[in-house]
């Protein structure tokens, strides 16, 4: 095994291993031999198997498939664009879902357990499909970015304008929401972000090479036979799918398509197989461990996830930028 | 000599301006072809046309065919075009770290389906073409971190890897200091498959070029060996300016000088004194 192997494989038992210590955390004390009984079924004590299985093994497995999701968006937005800023919320992913979520926080009542990700899974596909129409009619891909960002504006400001005029309860519950949290994930949200990231990663190991190919450049790819605006456009597709169902049942988590890509250039390697096989696992590791911390560092409450990504990825590119200015 | 490339009554207009006319020459396999001309006078937009980049050849405002071993380019999907041509460009900038490995992998693009893998005898393929560009050592290497002239070499090399029968190259020697401009010509002249290539200094093309391809204002001028092509009268009349055609000491290769006529004068202004 050469060294870029060896490092995935050590990943992927750390992946393991988080996950399972993961679930030992929480305020009910459950240490790792009761947790290893429940696992393989002979677990004597009848609440912590409840425990272990219908909310420490869910928010766990969401955690595990959120990261990897999030960091995976990310890493193909970057290698497609050629962009190490790109983040699949510069493309308005996280204000269309917002605007979804205060639509439907304000004109429904109740129900909102269905309606609040489906209408947040709407608003982040209608942004992108805004953005990509914008992109269209300039006809430069390469703007995509730029456009996001007006259309992340936008997004923003009418749903601040709907909730300044809304019912405060109901502009409370959307702040929350998107403050990204994983407190009131399923089982079933696992399996649909889970066949989601499935059907990317399929995605992306077929055409790798091609977007390898972007890398040098436009040009370079298509005199390698890559249609470059199709595929641009799939990646982004698949990129909107991945993030809007992952914020729909998340809420709002902000800085790992950004910050785990950044860390795999510098150990792994650049090239898209590369890429995302690792910031699939570190986003994964990296999002287990900060729902740890969401959940465990104060004693009767939960900080929200988001606000804890955001602290550690600006202070992580604050570091970024400190140690670029030493080596230049 | 088969004919690889067979281009007939080319033409392309944009809003009232000729980008190209009435183009007709064919390609011979093995053959080394320069395209001179002045700025704007259609180098690159022939290029394009040959590799029919972005479809350019279905475009309304484009006439005239570019056949590929006797059938028509436009027939071609964007994978077989890569298959038969290479193309290196001016200028290939990462803003990632890209090691020279990494960009000869590229070059198996066009011969892998999906999902597959690098093969042994890919990785063999990589080193082979990098032993003939004389760049075994920098496989490793970070692509970025080559001069001008080696990263030019790696991208010959990923065409040599793209195992295409015509390399086409936009500019090669640009950016490049004298040693590194001869080296990379001289690369390419040995490696025996055919080459089209644009160039900016007409007697690097004249020494490197069995022929050459005279382009002014969209029209083909001239088609033939240096010596034919490089005519002072035919120069001075496209460049604008009094031409000299001499021949190399060394090489025996056609050259030509253009000058300034003030600065003839000037020249033997200060020479009259000394020459007394």
């Amino acid at each position: 095994m050469n060294k870029v192997s060896t490092s995935l494989f050590a990943l992927a038992i750390l992946v393991i291993l988080s996950a399972l210590a993961a679930i030992t955390f929480g305020p009910a004390d459950i240490d790792s031999s009761q947790l290893m009984a429940c696992l393989v079924g002979s677990c004597q004590n009848q609440i912590a198997n409840i425990i272990i299985w219908q909310v420490r093994i869910p928010r766990v497995l969401v955690a595990l498939v959120a990261g990897m999701g999030l960091a995976i968006a990310g890493a193909i937005l970057q290698n497609t664009t050629r962009n190490p800023l790109a983040d699949p919320y510069l493309f308005g992913i996280v204000s269309g879902a917002g605007l979804g979520a205060t639509i439907a926080n304000i004109s429904l009542a109740d129900n909102l357990t269905i309606a609040l990700p489906l209408a947040a899974f709407l608003g982040a596909l209608f942004s992108v499909v805004i953005v990509v129409f914008i992109a269209k009619v300039l006809q430069r891909m390469e703007q995509l970015l730029l456009a996001g960002v007006a259309v992340s504006f936008m997004l923003a400001s009418i749903t601040q304008f709907i909730l300044y005029f809304g019912e405060p309860f109901a502009t409370n519950r959307v702040i929350f929401w998107l403050m990204g949290s994983l407190a009131r994930v399923e089982m079933s949200n696992f399996y649909v972000i889970a066949s989601i990231l499935l059907i990317a990663m399929i995605t992306v190991f077929a055409l790798h090479r091609q977007i390898d190919a972007l890398l040098l450049g436009d040009e370079s790819a298509a005199s390698l036979g890559v249609d470059v605006d199709k595929l641009r456009l799939l990646m982004l597709g698949i990129c909107a799918a991945l993030t809007a169902t992952i914020v729909a049942y998340c809420g709002g988590i902000g800085f790992v398509g950004l910050m785990i890509p950044h860390i795999v250039r510098q150990l792994i390697g650049v090239t898209t197989l590369k890429l995302i096989i690792g910031s699939a696992l570190i986003g994964a590791i990296f999002l287990i461990w900060v729902d740890v911390i969401a959940r465990s560092s104060l004693p009767h409450a939960e900080i929200p996830i988001g606000i804890i990504t955001s602290a550690l990825g600006s202070i992580f590119f604050l570091f970024i930028m400190y140690r670029s200015r030493a080596i230049t | 000599m088969s004919t690889l490339l067979n281009i007939s009554g080319l033409s392309w207009k944009v809003l009232n301006k000729t980008i190209l006319q009435d183009i007709n020459f064919t390609v011979n396999k093995g053959e080394v072809i320069g395209i001179i001309g002045p700025n704007g006078a259609g180098k690159t937009s022939l290029l394009r046309c040959i590799i029919n980049q972005a479809n350019i050849l279905t475009s309304a405002n484009i006439s005239g065919s570019v056949h590929l071993k006797n059938r028509l380019i436009t027939q071609f999907s964007a994978k077989e075009i890569a298959q038969h041509f290479a193309l290196v460009m001016q200028k290939n900038d990462s803003i990632f770290a890209l090691s020279v490995q990494d960009v000869m992998k590229m070059g198996l693009l066009p011969h892998k389906s999906l999902f597959s893998l690098d093969s042994d005898y890919d990785k063999s393929q990589i080193e082979l073409a990098l032993s003939k560009v004389g760049l075994s050592h920098a496989l490793e290497s970070l692509f970025n971190q080559l001069s001008g002239g080696e990263q030019q070499r790696v991208l010959i090399a990923r065409a040599l890897v793209q195992a295409s029968q015509i390399l086409i190259l936009d500019e090669p020697t640009n950016h490049l200091d004298v040693y590194y401009q001869h080296q990379v010509l001289q690369l390419v002249n040995k490696l025996n498959i055919t080459v089209i290539m644009t160039v900016h200094d007409l007697n690097l093309a004249s020494l490197y070029c069995q022929r050459l391809l005279l382009l002014d204002k969209g029209q083909l001028i001239c088609d033939g060996p240096p010596k034919e092509v490089l005519a002072p009268e035919q120069l001075s009349k496209i460049f604008g300016l009094p031409c000299q055609q001499n021949f190399d000491a060394i090489t025996g290769a056609t050259q030509v000088s253009f000058y300034l006529e003030e600065n003839c004068m000037q020249y033997s202004a200060i020479s009259e004194p000394l020459s007394e």
